[in-house]
């Protein structure tokens, strides 16, 4: 499934370079159509052993990665990025997936992905999600950000007192995890909360780097617990 | 060697003589002159008859296919009715033991055909196993005429060890038929077989009693004989017990492994479907009927999935699979997409009152903007919050005429009524309707207030023509 496009155009030469990793060639396929312009796809890889060797080999901006994949040593997703992101260290991982196991997820989360997006996620939405990535924001979906506070004990009302903290929540982080989980887009979170973008992107970052460096018990095994984040 | 269906009595001598190439004529007339000088022709005769099967009705019915069920489990038993059915009057017991005990040797598909579609037994064609019961009653009938020839030519023949030996032969006999059909899995009723089981038994013990007993003056060997006979007899009993278990073992690991590549290939297969399912909806965008479709599949494939409580719990239902339940409903009539969010400890019995508030809620949602609509459930400890915000045309409820009742008495003032509040407002980014259902906890703890039961329970009607 190695097809690296071989005529980088004038025009695909400021677009996006993305790379999308998953078993089904049905779905790489509708993907790869439904992009938008903005995104150029390098290749395409089905395995994680293929979408190590092809992460190391194009260095892509982004990879669009299923976190189930067959190959390596079973760990799927999150073993790409373990393995293929300290030999690319300006590449950045959106984890795609059918599944809304929080232990998947999460699994991925802490492996190094910047954000998680569902594969029901129209073209225009993955397209979105992934240029906010290459611009160095987390992309939640509304049922990370569920999950995300029900995980740092947001909703029975812990915060966090110190910036520093990891462990819990801001009340601002707070406010901008539960907006994004109804459903609210950066923007209308930005509206709702008087701030701005770059703020709530900022606040949705922080989040994410608690999500990945946490010790909080929760997050492995709540996850595990329920199945459903 | 297999005796022809045209007989004279029981088929004997034509099927030895065909077996060895010697003319019938010869071996009848042997047998007979077997059967004069001593009854040893008579016993040969009894003992063939009862061992060598009959030749198939149609040498063509070999054949016809056989039965799936007797090739995942060869059933041995052809059953005690076919040995009857062979040996003809005056056979008697002889017959019947060896009924089950040629179960092993030769496929009768004639009469397989017949009793297999209705007891389920299928033809024994399993050449490897060892014909045990014959051989041992051959044995014992063996043993029994030749002491017979010779005790008439005056030899001394040792009574006292070969009486008991041919009822412990026999009494092996017996258990190792009793054995194969219990392993042949036939139904039988359970007194029948504990009847049999303890004959087996008794006579094994008998023979080796008076093996003991009649012996002469007890010395070393006769001691260590009788307990090594003994021993054998019991483990002749047990053994069948023990095959039966590691054969009972071997079937349940089969089993076992046939269950996880099941389950590995619906795992595969339902990854695959869902990943198509997914791409139906992202193609065909969320108010066609496809999507619609392709998502109720998707929701019965992942419920089916991960189904992780099946227990019958269904008296307290949780609030979230509740609100998630109400929603594959009205996503089956409606082009609308609900994205639940449940957050916080899971509320075990869903207060009647929000559920109905909620439903409201959803099903303007779904009638009037459609598309994708967020709900998201909050219960913290001091009480449930339930948002359902669309991305429709949106409204005010000051612009609701007085007659429509939809929101205003099934949402608003239901939640009033169940000690809750409900908030209409625009929805995020001021597109569309948000409403915000609370409800503290002290409602929810107190009885009674979270069912009110208003006249406008049942009515789905709205706010718009």
């Amino acid at each position: 499934m190695t097809e690296a496009t071989a005529n980088v155009g004038a025009a695909a030469s400021v677009a996006l370079p993305v790379l999308i990793v998953d078993d089904h060639s049905i779905f790489r396929s509708g993907l790869r159509a439904d992009l938008d312009a903005g995104l150029h796809v390098l290749g395409e890889a089905a395995t994680v052993d293929e979408a190590i060797a092809l992460v190391i080999e194009l260095q892509p901006r982004v990879v669009l990665l299923d976190v189930h994949l067959p190959g390596g040593q079973g760990g799927g997703g999150a073993e790409v990025i373990r393995v293929a992101a300290p030999s690319a260290p300006h590449t950045l991982f959106l984890a795609l997936s059918v599944s809304d196991a929080a232990d998947d997820v999460v699994s991925v989360i802490r492996a190094g992905a910047r954000g998680y997006i569902t594969k029901s996620a129209s073209g225009a939405e993955v397209s979105d999600a992934a240029r906010r990535v290459a611009d160095g924001d987390a992309v939640f979906s509304p049922k990370l950000a569920g999950f995300v506070l029900d995980a740092f004990g947001a909703v029975a009302g812990e915060t966090a007192d110190t910036l520093e903290e990891l462990d819990r929540l801001s009340a601002r982080e707070t406010e901008v995890m539960r907006l994004i989980a109804r459903g609210y887009s950066y923007k209308e979170v930005a509206g709702s909360l008087f701030i701005s973008i770059k703020t709530v992107e900022t606040h949705v970052s922080s989040v994410l780097r608690k999500l990945q460096l946490s010790n909080r018990h929760e997050l492995t095994a709540w996850a595990l617990a329920r199945k459903l984040l | 060697m297999l005796r022809p269906r045209l007989r004279l009595i029981g088929g004997v001598c034509a099927g030895f003589a065909e077996h060895t190439g010697l003319p019938v004529n010869a071996v009848r007339t042997a047998a007979l002159l077997l059967t004069v000088c001593g009854g040893a022709g008579a016993l040969l005769y009894a003992w063939l008859w009862v061992t060598v099967p009959s030749a198939p009705a149609e040498s063509g019915r070999f054949a016809t296919p056989l039965p799936k069920a007797s090739l995942a489990r060869p059933a041995r038993a052809a059953g005690a009715s076919d040995g009857q059915f062979r040996s003809g009057p005056g056979a008697g017991w002889a017959g019947k033991a060896a009924g089950a005990g040629s179960e092993a040797t030769a496929p009768k598909l004639g009469n397989a055909i017949l009793e297999g579609a209705s007891a389920g037994t299928a033809v024994g064609a399993n050449p490897r196993a060892a014909p045990i019961t014959e051989i041992l009653l051959g044995v014992a009938l063996l043993t029994a005429g030749i002491t017979l020839v010779a005790s008439r030519l005056g030899a001394n023949i040792p009574l006292a060890v070969v009486v008991p030996g041919i009822v412990v032969l026999a009494g092996a006999a017996l258990a190792w038929r009793q054995f194969a059909d219990i392993r042949s899995g036939e139904a039988q009723q359970a007194s029948a077989r504990l009847v049999r089981a303890l004959g087996a038994l008794v006579l094994v013990v008998v023979g080796i009693l008076l093996f003991f007993v009649t012996g002469s003056a007890p010395n070393v060997w006769t001691v260590v004989a009788a307990s090594i006979a003994v021993l054998l007899g019991v483990a002749v009993v047990i053994a069948p017990w023990l095959l039966r278990l590691a054969r009972d073992l071997a079937d349940e690991r089969a089993a076992r492994e046939r269950e996880s590549e099941r389950a590995e290939i619906a795992a595969h297969l339902h990854d695959s479907v869902l990943q198509t399912l997914a791409l139906i909806q992202q193609k065909a965008g969320p108010h066609s009927d496809a999507a619609r479709l392709a998502r109720a599949q998707e929701r019965e494939l992942r419920e089916w999935l991960f189904a992780d409580t099946p227990t019958g719990v269904s008296d307290t239902v949780d609030l979230a699979t509740e609100v998630r339940r109400v929603s594959s409903l009205i996503e089956a009539d409606f082009a609308v997409h609900f994205e639940l969010v449940a957050v916080g400890p899971s509320v075990a019995d869903a207060p009647e009152a929000l559920v109905a508030a909620a439903r409201e809620a959803m099903l303007n949602a779904a009638r009037h903007a459609g598309g994708s609509v967020s709900i998201y459930l909050e219960s913290r400890p001091s009480g449930i919050e339930l948002s359902v915000s669309d991305r429709g045309p949106g409204f005010l409820i000051d612009e609701i005429p007085a007659d429509r009742h939809g929101v205003r008495e099934s949402i608003l003032a239901r939640m009033t009524r169940a000690g809750g509040n409900a908030l209409l407002r625009p929805g995020p980014g001021g597109v569309g309707t948000e409403v915000v259902l609370t409800l503290p906890a002290a409602t929810i703890a107190a009885p009674g207030t979270a069912a009110p039961g208003t006249p406008a329970e049942h009515t789905i009607e709205t706010r718009t023509t």
